[in-house]
């Protein structure tokens, strides 16, 4: 069985007319339930303006919850069999995966054809299309080149307090303070030596925190032996 | 040495990984033949400034959709000035929630651009507001 996840598109989310996202997630949530999907992330509808609030990721929420409850789509396994428009597309879908997939092991695979930025391009390309559509007008995005409106800006949105950088950064002092710091020198040197060969390194981050070694600290070491991804652009 | 073309360095402070408008924006501006220079994601505020230096660009594009922005602008720009180097104009992009702008300007961001933003609109402000260096 294919278990997927799937995410609704936070760049499908529009400044503009916010509530309109609440339906674009809906829908694309129904499409990823009828499409069989095991988990399902909803986005937040004020995504486009700042971190989302309380409020919009709990409608978020109970956008999932009113298609589990409320539709009945949950009740069979494949609403959409028998659907000649879906198996079309999907033998589509399924045609043009496979001849990408070709293409990709023909360069030498998956990890070649990121190592030489094709991946990246095809993304960055197709992203670049879109766009180039939404302002000649070839695709329509609604609130965004057409049914526009004068609106005010959208009040009810999460404010981050830049206070908060300050009091975790006395709360990570205080830890630090207390902790066991040969403990932590031990955990980390053990993570790096595992690094270093072919040993499973979970058990030694596990050590790691339980003596409060920070992410930032596990990272860093890690850093040490595997050096940093940098971006071919 | 006549027209010499705009050069633009467009960068991604901080730890967010969403590149998609910072490549849409590269790509427009190197399409209305700009030159671009893109820095990747996850980078420092030093770094950023060491590559416009060092690029001798006329512009520098922020993109960040973390929501650390109130931090990340200020300090490319505080850097820019400590190094000598505030006349390149520093724009931003990304989720910057419009109560955000004054403090944003106020710190030298000059314009900021909000999702949904046409960037027939961007290359626009750019042509008409800054001058390349000879």
């Amino acid at each position: 069985m294919l278990r997927f996840h799937t995410q609704t598109a936070g760049s499908t989310l529009t400044l503009q007319q916010p509530d309109n996202n609440v339906v674009r997630v809906a829908f694309q949530a129904l499409a990823a339930v009828l499409g069989g999907t095991q988990s399902l992330h909803t986005n937040s509808k004020d995504e486009a303006l700042a971190l989302p609030s309380e409020s919009a990721v709990r409608l978020a929420l109970r956008t999932q919850q009113v298609i589990a409850h409320e539709t009945g789509v949950a009740d069979v396994i494949d609403p959409l069999a028998g659907s000649y428009t879906i198996e079309a597309l999907t033998d589509e879908i399924q045609a043009r995966a496979t001849s990408y997939i070709e293409k990709i092991d023909a360069m030498g695979g998956a990890v070649k054809a990121i190592e030489s930025g094709f991946m990246q391009r095809e993304i960055a390309e197709s992203a670049y299309q879109y766009q180039r559509e939404v302002e000649t007008k070839t695709r329509t995005i609604v609130g965004v080149n057409d049914y526009k409106m004068d609106e005010p800006p959208l009040k009810d949105i999460l404010r981050i307090d830049l206070e908060i950088e300050r009091k975790q950064r006395k709360k990570l002092e205080r830890v630090r303070e207390k902790r066991d710091q040969g403990r932590v020198n031990e955990a980390l040197a053990g993570i790096k030596k595992a690094a270093e060969t072919t040993e499973n390194l979970v058990p030694h981050i596990m050590d790691a925190v339980k003596f409060y070694a920070t992410v930032g600290e596990v990272s860093n070491t890690l850093r040490q032996v595997f050096g940093e991804y940098e971006e071919r652009v | 040495m006549a027209g010499r073309k705009i050069r633009v360095l467009i960068a991604k402070p901080g730890l967010d990984g969403h590149d998609r408008g910072a490549k849409v924006i590269a790509r427009a501006l190197s399409d209305a033949g700009m030159e671009v220079i893109y820095t990747g994601i996850r980078q420092t505020a030093e770094q950023i400034v060491t590559a416009a230096i060092q690029e001798d660009v006329d512009v520098i594009g922020l993109s960040c959709l973390s929501g650390a922005h109130m931090t990340l602008f200020p300090r490319v720009t505080e850097i820019l000035r400590n190094r000598k180097a505030e006349d390149i104009t520093v724009l931003g992009g990304g989720i910057i929630p419009f109560d955000d702008f004054a403090t944003l300007k106020k710190a030298g961001i000059k314009e900021i651009f909000q999702p949904g933003t046409y960037t027939e609109d961007i290359i626009q402000y750019i042509k008409e507001n800054v001058k390349p260096r000879q």
